[in-house]
């Protein structure tokens, strides 16, 4: 009679699922994630980013083995990297032998919602659901359902040299962005005879960085006004941040202007600068770099730095929230399989292995948890509470992978153009990018 | 090297080289060669003085010019990543299927061009001739959801049949080059000896092409083994090739340049031996016409 | 990347007129087995039209519509838009000024590349055995590595914090190239993209115009320096001339592959090219799958193959007096 009654549910879901693959995107059924599935003999496609393969592969194999056991279906984890998965998930998706499951940063989101890449899902059925990030899921939300699952985020925190502050005479870290140019002055004085020496090491195209100076003033990227969206970065506000954050980087910063923060971390190790503004994880990877980089087991080894670093919240700028959210395609045929996948990829015993693996979690419910259980991420989660995300707008990965912001912060630092006038370009560009139709 | 070793290259070489020349020139000209030769593998020095270095003297801010402690650390960590082993063999499989595919497909229409008269003859050879310039990569999105419908994504035979069709032109071109080289009085007295035309293909045309074959493979081998994009797109990582893997290492949280350079060594090998393998052949390519004349 | 040019192998035949004089005029051909020469072409035929072919249609009717990820996803066919996306482009400054930079930057490039190339060849004609030896096998690793793998390692000389350039040319007197960027100033970028293509590119055209001067018969070098020729003279007079048809064809070559950068620029800013180093090919890349502008990706395609349509006309005009000589 169960059996039975499973079989009942299978088939349903299976005609559910043609029919979703038919129908028009509007009046898409949602997934549900709840009722039992029977995965017998069939294999779920995941796509996760390479994050997981090399920090926290065994919270996958965990959850795919809780997985396993409750559907009888098997998982097919399939690593990709960030350099090139947008072309290859759109490439992919425009065919019909697709992923189930998808991961995509949470920038990134917005688009193939807009897209009917993704089936809708129902939020009741994921743990944490009420307290998810509004960062993350802020993505996922379109024309009242959602589209995709918070799994991870990212906090941005000022990491420094414990020793050069102490040196310096600094006691403590800065609590007042004022406090902040200070200690810099201290630890640019103090090291007054190294050339190569900058207080703050900050690459020029690290546009998560210098968004968060111009939310540090009120400003904004760019809002929506009625059904078009408009630049804000020339608004005063952001003018006022975007010249605080070029001011300090001009300074105190010896980085290259045209680089990104990728390799801030190896950078800094050398021991050239005093603070620098990056993720929680950031400051573990500086003070040791693995001896094999392509070996998740592999021995550590200490740089100049090691022992040296300390983390605290950066006084008065929001952070960025990064991170990444999974969500099921609309093609997939295991639309329910995936949802239940999903399902315990996110609950909260697949979180406490994240927090574990200095993520962090993906609702505020489970940041205090995660700063208690993990000191290495504490000043990040409390980073977290105040933060801030890029527009939720359908073109927004355009103006991501157009270097837009980039483009102008470069062209800024390096005289090409004055603040205003970068501003300027670039609202002008994003109002192009982000209502083209 | 096979090139200078070649009798028939000294003959040319000495005449050259007696006629008028003053002997401060010759050194001039000999020390240019070395500073421009040393020039040229600076670049290929520094990859191999990176490759050998343990992590902490490749991120360096004082580079040194040789490794302090030189450690193979670097390689056995390329070879140890994901994929690496699976992508080479992969990388050669495509490789080798391609430019096989191509010698023999394009053979076939070599001679035809260079060999018969026929309506059509001078159109085709416009065709061989302008697909060469039609820029690959804009092509890639029509290409995949072609080979999508025929369930040859995500495969190897799909890519092999795309580089394949990549390097035809060339080969073909090439080819009708080296046959039409080969005097048509061989053919002729074979045909009147009382060989049957495919004979005359076995016998006289195939052997004589042998060297011609051999160094339009060169190029096919180079284009197929370097490719990265459409390989990138057209399949998942497991089934990509080494070039592919070379572009993901690059941006996993910050660069491991020592693996980085390690794999691109590895990367290039193949290429390498393969080039000193044939290069007597492209000697003899280059030279053709005066071993025929 | 061709090693062998057939050019090569054929000109002889051509053009020295003391060799093999009556080859060129002889214009018989089997008119037997009509169908034979069909059968042997098919195949060819048959895989140019699949791959090629076909693909390139779907872009030119691509060109014409308007795709967008929505409609790549959903499988729809896409709205017609007539000329939308060629107006589009072709009214849009930067693509304008991304024209002139490529061809600038192709213009530059090939002459840079086929002056040093010819002066290396007519070197290795010069040098002791030794010294040639050692150009070859030096040019050959150059010439072996994947293009991918030079841009990477040229990434790593420039790197701004970590190369060994900034290092090298500190200690020059007087100036100071610590954490010195060379991406900053769009001139020395393309300088460090110029280097990297010239030095890559260096290989093939030495190793084939040397191929090509063994052909230069000696008779006429030695009876030109007996009557009194500078060696300026003989290589005005004698030896260019005679190398005229491999110089055109490798300079066209390069012209080809120059205007079609893409790997060396795109490798060495790391995948995203800032505006001022984009080139015709990023820029199509870019628009297409970055932007998810299909349709105007493969405009820019339509328009750059027009644009490249004088240089391929020669260069097929070229290969086709070669091939008729046959």
């Amino acid at each position: 009679m169960k059996r039975q009654l499973v079989a009942v549910a299978a088939l349903a879901a299976t005609l559910l699922g043609a029919a979703a693959c038919g129908s028009n995107d509007d009046d898409s059924p949602t997934t549900s994630a709840s009722g039992p599935v029977d995965g017998k003999g069939k294999t779920l496609k995941v796509w996760l980013m390479v994050d997981a393969q090399s920090a926290w592969k065994g919270v996958v194999d965990d959850a795919s083995k809780r997985f396993t056991d409750a559907t009888g279906a098997q998982v097919s984890v399939e690593y990709q990297q960030w350099a090139n998965h947008l072309t290859k998930l759109d490439a992919t998706l425009a065919g019909s032998d697709v992923p189930d499951v998808v991961e995509l940063g949470n920038t990134e989101f917005p688009k193939y919602v807009f897209s009917s890449a993704f089936a809708a899902i129902n939020p009741g059925d994921y743990e944490n659901s009420g307290t998810w990030l509004q960062g993350l899921k802020g993505a996922c939300d379109f024309e009242g359902k959602t589209y995709c699952v918070p799994y991870y985020a990212g906090a941005r925190v000022l990491i420094y040299r414990t020793d050069l502050f102490k040196a310096a005479g600094i006691a403590a870290a800065p609590k007042t962005y004022d406090e902040f140019l200070a200690d810099a002055d201290k630890l640019q004085t103090a090291k007054k005879s190294d050339s190569k020496f900058g207080a703050v090491y900050m690459p020029g195209q690290y546009w998560y960085s210098a968004m968060s100076w111009v939310k540090s003033t009120g400003g904004d990227i760019a809002k929506q006004d009625g059904d078009k969206w408009v630049g804000q970065l020339s608004q005063p506000a952001s003018v006022q941040g975007l010249q605080r954050w070029v001011d300090m980087v001009k300074k105190y910063s010896k980085a290259d202007p045209t680089k990104n923060e990728n390799d801030q971390a190896g950078i800094f190790a050398q021991g050239q600068s005093g603070m620098f503004y990056g993720n929680a994880w950031e400051l573990g990877a500086a003070e040791q770099i693995k001896k094999d980089p392509n070996d998740p087991n592999s021995a550590l080894v200490d740089t100049k730095v090691k022992g040296k670093l300390a983390a605290a919240p950066m006084p008065e700028v929001p952070s960025f929230l990064g991170g990444s959210n999974l969500g099921v395609t609309e093609k997939s045929q295991n639309k329910e399989l995936a949802a239940q996948w999903i399902k315990a990829f996110t609950d909260s015993t697949s979180m406490a292995g994240l927090i574990k693996a200095n993520a962090l979690p993906n609702a505020t419910a489970l940041l205090d948890k995660a700063a208690t259980d993990n000191p290495a991420i504490a000043p990040a989660a409390l980073a977290a509470k105040s933060s801030w995300f890029p527009p939720n707008a359908e073109k927004w990965a355009d103006v991501e992978k157009g270097n837009i912001l980039q483009t102008m912060l470069t062209d800024i630092l390096t005289g090409k153009k004055s603040v205003a006038d970068g501003a300027k370009w670039a609202d002008d560009q994003m109002n192009t990018t982000l209502n083209e139709s | 090297m096979v090139v200078a070793a070649s009798p028939r290259r000294k003959r040319v070489d000495d005449g050259v080289v007696t006629v008028g020349r003053s002997k401060a020139g010759t050194v001039v000209a000999n020390a240019i060669g070395v500073i421009f030769s040393v020039l040229m593998l600076f670049p290929v020095y520094w990859v191999l003085n990176t490759a050998f270095k343990p992590a902490d003297e490749v991120l360096a801010l004082t580079p040194t010019f040789w490794p302090e402690h030189p450690t193979f650390a670097n390689f056995t960590s390329a070879f140890k990543a994901p994929l690496f082993l699976q992508d080479m063999l992969n990388g050669l499989i495509v490789t080798v299927l391609a430019v096989a595919g191509a010698l023999v497909v394009g053979f076939l229409a070599a001679l035809a061009i260079a060999r018969f008269s026929f309506y059509g003859r001078k159109a085709i050879i416009l065709v061989v001739l302008a697909v060469q310039l039609v820029p690959f990569l804009a092509l890639l999105i029509p290409l995949f959801l072609m080979l999508q419908t025929a369930s040859l994504t995500n495969s190897l035979i799909g890519v092999s049949i795309t580089y394949l069709v990549l390097i035809l032109p060339y080969t073909v071109w090439t080819l009708r080059g080296f046959i039409s080289g080969i005097p048509r009085e061989l053919d002729e007295a074979a045909l009147i000896d009382g060989c049957t035309r495919a004979q005359v293909f076995w016998r006289i045309i195939l052997p004589l092409t042998g060297p011609g074959l051999v160094a339009t493979s060169v190029y096919g081998f180079i284009q197929a083994w370097n490719e990265f994009i459409i390989i990138n797109t057209l399949n998942s990582p497991a089934k990509q090739n080494l070039m592919a893997w070379l572009l993901q290492n690059q941006t996993t949280r910050g660069t491991a340049w020592g693996p980085l350079m390690a794999g691109a060594i590895i990367t290039s090998i193949p290429v390498v031996v393969f080039f000193l393998l044939i290069q007597r052949n492209i000697a003899t390519g280059l030279t053709a016409g005066a071993v025929k004349g | 990347m061709s090693v062998v040019e057939s050019p090569t192998t054929r000109r002889p035949g051509g053009s020295t007129p003391h060799r093999a004089p009556g080859r060129a005029a002889r214009p018989r051909r089997r008119r037997q087995g009509a169908s034979t020469p069909w059968l042997l072409v098919i195949p060819t035929l048959l895989l140019l039209a699949g791959l090629l072919g076909y693909p390139l249609i779907r872009m030119i009717v691509l060109s014409f519509q308007n795709m967008r990820l929505r409609e790549l996803l959903s499988g729809r066919t896409p709205a017609w838009v007539g000329l939308d996306n060629y107006t589009k482009v072709l009214t849009d400054s930067v693509f304008w000024t991304v024209v002139g930079r490529t061809v600038l930057f192709t213009i530059v490039c090939v002459l840079i590349s086929v002056f040093i190339g010819l002066g290396i060849a007519l070197l290795m004609r010069r040098v002791a055995r030794g010294v040639r030896l050692f150009m070859i096998v030096a040019m050959m690793f150059v010439w072996a590595l994947p293009q991918l793998v030079a841009a990477q390692i040229f990434r790593w000389i420039t790197d701004s914090d970590f190369g060994v350039l900034n290092y090298v040319l500190n200690f020059l007197p007087g100036v100071n190239f610590d954490n010195h960027s060379w991406f900053v100033n769009p001139w020395q970028g393309w300088g460090v993209i110029t280097t990297l293509v010239v030095w890559a590119g260096i290989p093939f055209l030495a190793i084939t115009l040397n191929a090509g001067l063994t052909q230069v018969p000696k008779e006429l070098v030695e009876a030109a320096t007996v009557d009194g020729a500078t060696p300026w003279q003989v290589l005005r007079n004698i030896t260019l001339p005679i190398l005229k048809p491999l110089i055109t064809i490798v300079t066209t070559l390069s012209v080809i592959w120059d205007f079609g950068l893409f790997t060396q620029n795109w490798a060495l800013r790391d995948g995203h090219p800032e505006p001022q180093f984009q080139t015709l090919a990023t820029y199509s890349y870019t628009q297409a799958f970055g932007q998810s502008r299909y349709s105007i990706g493969s405009a820019i395609s339509v328009i750059t193959v027009l644009l490249m349509l004088g240089v391929m006309a020669f260069y097929i005009r070229q290969m086709f007096k070669i091939g008729e000589v046959d």
